[in-house]
């Protein structure tokens, strides 16, 4: 199975990018997880033309080719960084390469609530009508502590957060197959890839 | 009422901008509400100079100076655009103006919904600590549809949402009223009394009493007996002071002892605490700030010489000597540079000296090693002295054949360690070893500098021959008491006793140079004046560049990686500012791309004098595993490659007896540490391994391994060259290490007389580089003990030269 791993942050250093990486290494038997960075994609700015950019096209063409998404989010001001919502909006408003995409939210933050109100609001974010993403229900993976959370080897210390993460990222790959199975071939057409907001109201989408 | 209207998108087009434009005009009998604009405000980044952005400013300003903020935000994708969470990322970083702001909330949008849920998201975002805004509740404004809301001349059409927004507005401004009430902060009132608090120290804890009357700090005493001198006493001294001063915990921290800073200032608000009142009330008293207009202090000198530490200070002390003037110029608050971080002992072979004290196992190895070195292997320029050098040291081993014998050493052979110590391979393939001129005049006159230095008034302790981690050999002169602070206290009384002039905060900006003649420099001094030096002579000695990560990740070629977060052992200080000075006046550099590691670094702090240091010979290191992993009389690479092999962090295993031999602590220190968690002790080495989480058994094995070869004189698993006690008696000691950056050999190019050189090897009229600025010395890798030898010996030819060339003064 092939899965991109979006890091959330355009940070240099990033306990979420350590969270992905390991996740790449230690799932490596049963999913091959690419990991993709925002930090060079322009500022979204809701341009005239719905024309990606070619770094965003780039980004949209990796997620189009994967089975799946699985998303590091740090915790900015209890929201996910500019950065990521950036990111995010410029696949909205021009590709929409996450329609129908299964996605699994993780996230790392060294304060002790490991991204619970990032992580809720990615969430919602994620299911807006001009997104249309599948984000896997019922798992919450919260890596609190994260500056301490990792040896040199860049392995989880503690082992409870191990497991739980390889059960979830079981969960996910189980979450991939079945919504293959219930998303038509074709999957959902849309008429017009480009969106904006004002189609909402003109009833296109 | 003065407001700021944000408009939450750069968009072109947007209703939320009409929105506001709207209320400018609507509400304009009660509020001035300019309109900010998020159109250049760049994507946040952490990493990111913030200063890059002046609009990041404006809006801080702005936002500071104003009653209210009215943010009006589009929804996208279900939450706030991106664009507008960027500008409150920026505004809770490192700026925090929205605290205790009043915050009125609107929205519009195409849809029905009026981003509803974007505002939530946007309650929430404003609610997160480091914003920590006051969002008026309730009058939630949603403005659904929003292209068919406005008419013509952009008013809002309908009678009934006008008058709902006036509803809304209207709370506002009372709501402004309330939250600007709630920050008036609390007369503050104290329990009178003397408190017994405590400061995080550079060492540990000290302990600390604050004196409180009814209204006021009075006094404010901190015991720094236990702390290493020379490095934070400013702060000690000027903390407080402004403290008490202002009646203020919103005082600025001391640059490069900022750690030392906070625990005066934590300490204080823990008294106050302590007393009844809320610290927090006095973090937000501002202190009477004196915005001087810029002064211009005009100084004319003969010699003026960059950075105050050991080389800058010598420098200085002998162009005193010769009854010229001198300034020193500091960019930190207190003097000592570098050197107030040094272990103290310096390396000058003296063999009068050092033929007092026995030879220790292990040393006629190390010398029978180097007269089997293949001569094909020692560069042509090295070889004479190297086929002497073998001549001595067959006659000491011949004279000594059948007894231990005394400590050999030699000129010849402190030369030869220097060229071989620095003799390395960069990733490239770049072979680098010390310039042979340079070592010549280093091993030639370090003696000197230490005759030298006792003539300032530095004592050293003749009764032990010492020898630093990584020095190779014992010919470390160790001055009495304070370490490196020793040298640094008496150079600065000399200086200041003789008219020599210090003029610390007060960082180089560019030198001046007239047709070519370096003749003086501009400088910032403290509360923005400008300080410009006319000079006959300008004299570098401002350090490497060890506290500057970047530079040394762009001009490492040594080592496969250097860390973002790598620790230092060094003084913040040290940024590579003489590097950047030198080469803007076309100074060549050399060796840049070779960096030292120090491999027993506190993993927490890059400080090197915590815990227990001992000297190599009673160094035990084990991995995270129990077991040794290497010989630890290895040179510092060595170490450090042994160290990053076994996952950088390991530690040194002490008994009792080790234990006294240490360098660097006092007992009261060693507790503190313990307690604190930052060092081991336990009465087994059983217990040992369970605190490390080792096993037990294997670290047991290792130590009976490792005692056996001390009895038998030989370390077959890792042949250790030298060794002195056993670890056998309790309590045992653990200290955890792991590698920080240390020392910089690369630098300005100089000549045997310190004069800098350019790029055509030409020498740059009236400038000199002394100390870790220069580079072509130490090459690839310096010896323990070999910098201060170097400081003091270049920090006088630079003087001496300076005279001659400029002053027409000889000195002998």
């Amino acid at each position: 199975m092939k899965l991109v791993g979006l890091v959330g942050t355009n940070a240099t250093t990033s306990t979420n990018r350590q969270l992905l990486q390991y996740m790449q290494q230690h799932f490596a038997a049963t999913a091959q997880i690419e990991i993709a960075e925002i930090a060079d994609l322009p500022a979204f700015n809701e341009p005239e033309s719905h024309v990606a950019p070619d770094s965003i096209q780039a980004l949209s063409d990796q997620i189009k080719a994967a089975d799946g998404v699985i998303v590091a989010t740090p915790e900015y001001d209890h929201s996910i960084p500019a950065a990521l919502k950036s990111a995010i909006e410029w696949l909205s408003y021009t590709t929409r390469p996450l329609i129908n995409k299964p996605v699994m939210i993780v996230g790392a933050s060294n304060g002790a609530l490991g991204t619970s109100r990032a992580q809720a609001h990615l969430r919602q974010i994620l299911e807006a009508p001009e997104l249309k993403a599948l984000v896997m229900p019922n798992v919450e993976y919260l890596l609190g502590h994260s500056l301490q959370a990792f040896d040199d080897q860049g392995n989880l210390t503690d082992t409870d957060k191990a497991t739980e993460l390889a059960n979830d990222m079981t969960a996910f790959l189980d979450f991939v197959t079945l919504t293959k199975k219930i998303t038509p071939e074709n999957k959902f057409m849309e008429k017009n890839q480009q969106f904006s907001w004002r189609q909402i109201t003109d009833g296109r989408d | 009422m003065k407001l700021i209207g944000i408009v939450g998108t750069n968009a072109k087009q947007s209703y939320n901008r009409e929105l506001l434009t709207y209320m400018q005009r609507h509400f304009k009998a009660q509020a001035e509400l300019e309109i900010l604009e998020l159109t250049d405000v760049p994507l946040f980044n952490e990493t990111a100079d913030q200063a890059k952005y002046p609009i990041i400013q404006t809006f801080n300003d702005k936002i500071a100076a104003a009653d209210g903020v009215v943010i009006a935000t589009p929804e996208h994708n279900h939450s706030v655009p991106s664009a507008l969470k960027s500008i409150i990322e920026w505004l809770s970083f490192n700026l925090h103006p929205f605290d205790g702001k009043p915050i009125m909330l609107v929205g519009a949008s195409y849809s029905v919904q009026g981003s509803s849920r974007a505002q939530l998201h946007l309650r929430q975002i404003l609610d997160a600590p480091g914003v920590n805004a006051s969002v008026m509740p309730g009058s939630e404004f949603l403005l659904g549809r929003a292209q068919t809301t406005f008419d013509d001349h952009g008013d809002l059409k309908s009678a009934g949402t006008v008058a709902f927004l006036d509803s809304c507005f209207a709370k506002f401004m009372k709501f402004v009223t309330l939250v600007q009430a709630m920050a008036v902060p609390d007369a503050v009132s104290y329990q009178p009394g003397t408190y017994d608090v405590t400061a995080v120290g550079h060492n540990g804890n000290l302990p600390m009493s604050v004196t409180l009357s009814k209204n006021r700090i009075e006094d404010i005493q901190i015991d720094t007996s236990t702390e290493t001198k020379g490095i934070a006493e400013v702060a000690f001294q000027r903390i407080p002071k402004a403290i008490i001063d202002g009646q203020t915990l919103a005082v600025d921290a001391i640059s490069g002892a900022s750690m030392t800073s906070h625990g005066v200032i934590d300490g204080v608000a823990e008294a106050i605490k302590a007393a009844g009142a809320n610290p927090d009330d006095l973090k937000k008293r501002q202190a009477k700030t004196n915005a001087a207009p810029q002064n211009i202090t005009d100084i004319t000198t003969d010699v003026v010489v960059v950075g105050a530490g050991g080389a800058g200070l010598t420098a200085a002390a002998k162009v005193l000597q010769s009854g010229r003037n001198v300034l020193v110029v500091e960019k930190f608050p207190a003097v000592g540079g570098n050197t107030v971080r040094a272990g103290g002992p310096m390396n000058a072979a003296d063999p009068d000296w050092q033929h007092q004290f026995d030879a220790i196992p292990g040393e006629k190895h190390t010398l029978t090693e180097i007269t089997q070195i293949d001569e094909a292997t020692i560069a042509p320029e090295y070889l004479a002295d190297f086929r002497a050098l073998k001549t001595q040291i067959k006659a000491y081993l011949k004279e000594n054949t059948d007894q231990r014998g005394y400590l050999f050493d030699s000129t010849l052979l402190h030369r030869i360690q220097t060229y071989l110590g620095g003799k390395r391979t960069d990733l490239q393939g770049h072979e680098i070893y010390g310039q042979y001129d340079l070592v010549k005049v280093l091993t030639d006159h370090a003696l000197e500098s230490v005759k030298w230095l006792e003539k300032i008034g530095v004592e050293f302790d003749k009764t032990q021959v010492t020898m630093p981690v990584g020095a190779i050999w014992r010919r470390g002169h160790k001055p009495m008491g304070d370490q490196g602070f020793a040298y640094i206290k008496a150079l600065q009384k000399f200086v200041t006793a003789h008219g020599g002039r210090i003029l610390t905060e007060t960082p180089v900006q560019s030198l001046t140079t007239t047709d070519g003649q370096v003749d003086g420099l501009i400088a910032k001094g403290p509360n923005d004046t400008k300080v410009i030096v006319h000079a006959k002579a300008v004299i570098l000695a401002s350090g490497g560049f060890a506290a500057n990560t970047k530079m040394l990740q762009q001009y490492n070629t040594y080592w496969t990686a250097i860390d973002d977060d790598i620790k230092t052992t060094n003084s913040p200080a040290m940024t590579g500012d003489g590097i950047r000075l030198g080469t803007s006046v076309g100074a060549d550099l050399v060796g840049m791309g070779f960096s030292q590691m120090m491999p027993v670094s506190d993993p927490e702090t890059g400080e090197l004098f915590s815990g227990l240091q001992v000297p190599p010979q009673n160094f035990v290191m084990v991995n995270q595993a129990g077991k040794r992993f290497v010989n630890e009389y290895g040179s510092r690479d060595e170490l450090t490659q042994a160290a990053i092999d076994n996952g950088s962090l390991f530690y040194l295993i002490a008994d009792d007896e080790i234990k006294k031999t240490a360098y660097n602590t006092t007992q009261a220190k060693l507790d503190a540490q313990v307690a604190a968690g930052t060092l081991y002790r336990a009465d087994t080495l059983v217990d040992l391994a369970k605190q490390l989480q080792l096993d037990p058994a294997v670290l047991t094995k290792t130590i009976a391994d490792y005692n056996s070869y001390v009895d038998a004189g030989e370390d077959p698993e890792f042949h250790k060259n030298a060794f002195d006690l056993k670890v056998a008696v309790a309590p045992f000691y653990a200290t955890p290490r792991k590698p920080a950056t240390h020392h910089t050999m690369g630098g300005l190019k100089i000549d045997t007389h310190a004069h800098v050189l350019n790029a055509d090897g030409q020498v740059i009229n009236g400038l000199y580089a002394a100390g870790e600025v220069a580079g072509g010395i130490h090459a690839g890798n310096r010896l323990g003990g070999n910098s201060l030898a170097d400081i003091f010996t270049f920090g006088r030819i630079a003087a001496t030269q300076a005279l001659k060339d400029e002053l027409t003064v000889t000195v002998d």
